[in-house]
């Protein structure tokens, strides 16, 4: 692996990262699904770089497609804002 | 957002950077692996090694080539669960017999803006062709049935955000009785497939070319010009029909406005 793309794996992986802590602590759900969907993509960024077309193709559909739409509507359900806890 | 939010936010993100740094470096031991494990070097002399042809799959594809001739089985099974998986949602949903086209007098207000409206109008025949690609060339580029079938059903799923489920109910004439249709097309056409061999007396089942231990013919590499790499491309064809169809049929089943349940459950 060169050093380029390890470097770039890095850079990635701790945006992905800052991602995840916001989807964690947004109280807003809408928010925190695509915080979701965003971290999504960067893990779809690793994988080309870590040489897995395949894996790829079948994720970014599923991972930033499907299950987005499959919260939002699950969100649609429900209440858009957590409660806060005392 | 608070101070203390940013904080940990940070730290988290220097933790990961440092730990990253650390595997990249050999922390770990080198990922991934430098050598070739035995396993990986089986399949790369072998799935499309046109001078020795005894264990060759036809495929230049080799992750292809494993999916549905080495480890056939896996992928037959996988995609058993997920027939089971859509079967329990259609049966879920039975309850509804949704009058097509209720409110098709409010069409014009039914979905997003008309930038996004005109954004997915270009789109959707886009995705639905790179879907269609991905699946015929899945022997030998890149991607494959799952792939291509669930980009299919992002492109439905667009439409559905963008212009409402009647859009593909009315306008493109396609009800949830045709996808069940196409879906179980495509999973005779994997189970025809699958038995093939067995019909014409191998031994084994899924078997893609011939191998030195068996008497039965193999599927044929290539249509003419077209090269097929055996049954691949029709494994494929079938997985991309059996998945995306059964995930827009999820869709349209979950897009069902509440109030038509309400309704049915009414009456």
């Amino acid at each position: 692996m060169s050093l380029f793309a390890a470097s770039l794996i890095t850079f990635t992986l701790t945006i992905g990262a800052l991602f995840t802590y916001l989807a964690i602590k947004s109280r807003d759900l809408l928010k925190a699904t695509i915080f979701s969907a965003a971290q999504s993509a960067t893990y779809a960024l690793i994988f080309f770089l870590l040489m897995a077309p395949d894996i790829v193709l079948a994720y970014i559909a599923v991972a930033i497609g499907i299950y987005t739409v499959i919260l939002l509507y699950i969100i649609s359900k429900t209440e858009r804002y957590e409660e806060v806890e005392s | 957002m608070k101070t203390k939010d940013v904080v940990i936010g940070i730290t988290t993100a220097i933790l990961l950077l440092v730990i990253a740094i650390a595997i990249i470096l050999g922390g770990t031991g080198w990922t991934p692996l430098t050598e070739i494990r035995l396993l990986a070097k089986f399949y790369l002399e072998n799935c499309f090694n046109l001078f020795d042809k005894n264990y060759w799959a036809a495929s230049p594809e080799a992750v292809s080539a494993m999916l549905w001739d080495y480890r056939g089985i896996d992928t037959y099974y996988e995609t058993a669960v997920f027939f089971l998986a859509v079967i329990s949602g259609v049966a879920l949903f039975r309850i509804a017999e949704v009058k097509v086209g209720a409110i098709s007098s409010m069409r014009r207000e039914l979905g997003l803006s008309i930038i996004v409206k005109t954004v997915t109008r270009i789109a959707f025949p886009l995705i639905i062709t790179v879907s269609a690609s991905v699946a015929l060339h899945g022997h030998l580029t890149p991607g494959g049935g799952f792939q291509s079938g669930s980009m299919m059903a992002v492109a439905f799923l667009t439409a559905i955000a963008a212009f409402s489920r009647y859009f593909i109910e009315e306008n493109l004439k396609l009800t949830k009785d045709n996808f069940l249709t196409l879906r179980s097309v495509g999973l005779i056409t994997i189970a025809i497939l699958a038995l093939a061999p067995i019909l014409a007396g191998s031994i084994a089942l899924m078997q893609n070319q011939a191998k030195p231990w068996s008497s039965t013919p193999s599927f044929p590499e290539a249509l003419g010009i077209l090269w097929t790499a055996g049954s691949i491309f029709y494994y494929n064809l079938a997985e991309f029909l059996t998945v995306g169809a059964g995930f827009t049929l999820l869709f349209l089943l979950i897009s069902i406005p509440e109030e038509e349940f309400r309704r049915i459950l009414r009456l």
